[in-house]
């Protein structure tokens, strides 16, 4: 067993950190004051582009140095220190990676894949599921995709999809016939000016507003047969549903890491408040400053464990759950704790810690909120029945 | 790298010493209790193992084994009995300050005739709260509850020295909340002669860290049991007509169990692979794995129920067990004292470097 990182991942990181601390923060932080997403022609993505720190991990080969999942979650790890929002923000194909890569076929993958590489020209791409009656209960999804001779067409209406505003496509879930159940979902490639696609708009958050959680419906979209993820033959059997639930398995172990920078950012504010302020050493203080550095620890290990698994494509169903329940379940007790800390400072509403306090409730919620990640823990551990 | 897995060597003294537990002690942990002890056939197995002193060096009759060794060892034990394991371990914690703070002829000393003879045995006490005082070459005190109803060596360590002592104490039986294979009993110095003496601030808190390494390990055998053996349970059980375990509020529970669990497992090993921080890691190791054995302990009794309260389960005596094993070297309290010395140098940490 071992816990180090190699020396190139460490300046990776590093260099990270430092565009994090001169850009990434306070971007985060006026958006947040804004109140709004940041536009897409911001000069901030090109420069992100250009130093090439939204690279696709999924992409690249990089076994021999550390592991594909683990070098993904460092990223989120520090990246969501710095801001949570502005990482979500960054220019790719952010959740459709997952089901692009892993179901699509060679075409589409390249089709939809090679959009991402001019660092003048950025782009996004989207991922969604998430329905006005279907949050959690993915399955129960109503969108509609009908057959009309080679097309589809699309009708339906979807909710809080990360940067549908600016992608240029959306994975979006859809169902043949809803008495299938979870076999009768479909993922579409939803193309930005497809008739009948309406402009997604941006929702108002409690927090990480840097941005877009954008929600859209579909009306009659005519979708081409070449545009339905994997093809025909992807979806035999129940697989279709486990194409879905494939992605979340592989982004569950980076919401986590999300939330543990969050939490992490937290601690070491509560650390400055505490320092400046005279009270480090006052045992209350010490007591939960304690508290928050070793539930970080717990979770951020889970983290690494299930991403470590994930690199050797062994099974981490309860690992990413466990690491994803635990994550956001932390970073939401350290960042109430360091409101406590700060008392009637952190509620003024201008302390990073009170952003902080925010921005985490999301990592709650998103891939499946707390209870969700129980019952797919229990689905394992006590055979919980699906239904 | 980052690498979770488990190293062939230690897998395969954990596998012998979990194989061990299941043919000699699992099936009579009950008459242990009763007994107060261990007997001499499942202590001559234990010996012919030649697992004492498993952290000495080679040379003096180790095994030079690194704490992830001793914490695979000791869940092993103490997911089957963990008062046997500290009745078997018969050098147990009680190496460290000499690993920290003695020389190796001083060592060779004090451990050969201790290993010599299968009788003998020692025993680590903690007394950093002024129960036991050392004035000049004598210390006097009563601890309220050791591990054991014998010893030929105790060594005593506090915050900033260790010594040792091999006669002027004696032991009275108390009854014990759980341990009781281990003979659980107080233990009285009186002006007991100090042989050996070492002051050293450092080393003494890195003796600390290990046998905070060593008792939270054993700890989290007894709370993993408790969560296997309570989830089993519940998979088997049916009340309102399907098993208790797919009664959401009861599955949540469970798999917050496994997680409790997790979390302890993994603050364990990260603070076995610890450098420069190693204080600091088993102290917060200490203080994860009891905090996390007083929430399993009295869960495995509640999903069991009625049953639990029974002693013809074992989950009662994981709840008295995880809260005793947690009461050790100061307990939580303590944990989080040292844990916290290091936050005013405290580092803000980047990501992976934990």
């Amino acid at each position: 067993m071992e816990l180090n990182l190699p020396a190139a991942v460490h300046e990776e990181i590093e260099q990270l950190r430092d565009f994090g601390r001169s850009t990434i923060r306070p971007l985060g932080i006026e958006r947040d004051k804004i109140g709004s997403p940041t536009p897409p022609d911001h000069e901030f993505f090109k420069t992100v582009l250009k130093r090439g720190l939204s690279k696709d991990y999924s992409s690249e080969d990089t076994r021999g140095l550390i592991g594909t999942n683990v070098l993904r979650i460092l990223q989120a790890n520090e990246n969501a220190y710095w801001d949570r929002g502005v990482a979500s923000s960054l220019p790719g194909p952010g959740l459709g990676a997952g089901p692009v890569m892993g179901m699509g076929t060679p075409e589409q993958r390249k089709r939809y894949m090679s959009i991402f590489g001019d660092p003048d020209n950025p782009k996004w791409g989207a991922f969604a599921m998430t329905e006005p009656s279907a949050g959690s209960d993915v399955a129960a999804i109503k969108t509609r995709a009908v057959k009309d001779g080679d097309d589809w067409i699309l009708t339906g209406q979807k909710l809080f999809s990360a940067n549908a505003d600016r992608a240029d496509w959306i994975v979006t879930w859809a169902t043949v016939d809803p008495s299938l159940g979870r076999a009768g979902h479909r993922a579409f490639m939803l193309e930005k000016g497809m008739p009948g696609f309406s402009p997604p708009i941006p929702e108002r958050k409690m927090g990480i507003k840097a941005y877009a959680s954008a929600s859209f419906s579909m009306d009659q979209v005519r979708v081409p047969a070449a545009n339905l993820l994997g093809g025909e033959e992807h979806y035999a059997s129940r697989a279709g549903f486990k194409g879905a639930m494939k992605t979340f398995n592989a982004t569950r172990p980076s919401i986590a890491a999300n939330a543990v920078g969050m939490a992490r950012a937290c601690l070491d504010e509560a650390l400055k408040f505490a320092e400046e302020t005279g009270n480090i050493k006052k045992p209350r203080m010490q007591d939960r400053l304690e508290t928050m550095r070793r539930k970080i620890r717990s979770a951020w290990l889970m983290c690494l464990r299930a991403a470590w698994l994930a690199d050797r494509e062994e099974e981490n169903i309860v690992e990413a759950s466990m690491c994803k329940a635990t994550a956001a379940e932390v970073a939401m007790q350290v960042t109430s704790l360091g409101m406590e800390l700060l008392g009637l400072e952190g509620v003024r509403g201008d302390h990073l810690i009170e952003k902080l306090y925010r921005d985490v409730k999301a990592m709650d919620i998103v891939e499946g909120t707390g209870q969700i990640q129980r019952v797919i823990m229990a689905r394992t551990l006590v055979d919980l029945p699906r239904d | 790298m980052i690498d979770f897995t488990i190293d062939e060597s230690d897998e395969l003294i954990r596998n012998t010493v979990a194989r061990f537990a299941e043919d000699h002690i699992a099936a009579h942990f009950r008459d242990f209790e009763s007994a107060r002890q261990v007997p001499d056939a499942v202590i001559n197995a234990w010996e012919s193992l030649g697992l004492n002193g498993l952290e000495l060096p080679d040379e003096l009759g180790g095994s030079d084994s690194s704490m992830m060794t001793r914490a695979l060892v000791n869940e092993a034990l103490g997911a089957v009995d963990a008062g046997a394991a500290l009745a078997l371990d018969r050098i147990g914690a009680a190496v460290y300050p000499l690993l920290e703070m003695a020389s190796t002829a001083e060592i060779r000393e004090i451990i050969t005739p201790l290993l010599a003879e299968s009788s003998r045995r020692a025993l680590l006490v903690y007394v950093p709260d002024g129960r036991v005082e050392s004035e000049g070459k004598t210390c006097s005190g009563t601890m309220p509850f050791v591990h054991a109803d014998h010893a030929d060596l105790v060594v005593c360590l506090d915050r900033q020295r260790a010594w040792t002592i091999d006669t002027g104490f004696e032991f009275d039986k108390v009854r014990g909340s759980g341990l009781r294979a281990a003979a659980p009993s107080s233990l009285t110095f009186r002006n007991a002669p100090i042989r050996h003496y070492w002051e050293n601030t450092k080393g003494a808190a890195l003796s600390l860290a290990r046998a905070r390494i060593y008792y939270a390990s054993l700890l989290l055998g007894v709370i993993r049991k408790s969560a296997e053996f309570s989830r089993e349970y519940a998979k088997e059980r049916v009340v309102f007509g399907k098993p208790v375990a797919h009664h959401q509020a009861m599955a949540f529970l469970i798999t917050d169990m496994n997680t409790a669990v997790t979390s302890a497992r993994l603050q364990i090993q990260y603070a076995c692979l610890a450098g420069a921080n190693r204080v600091e890691a088993a102290a917060s190791a200490f203080a994860e794995t009891a905090e996390q054995a007083a929430y399993i302990g009295p869960n495995g009794v509640q999903i069991l129920g009625g049953v639990g309260f029974m002693q013809d389960y074992p989950v009662e005596k994981y709840m008295r067990e995880a809260r005793a094993l947690g009461l050790l070297l100061g307990g939580i309290d303590a944990a989080k004292d040292d844990a916290e010395t290091s936050l005013a140098a405290y580092q803000p940490i980047i990501a992976g470097v934990l």
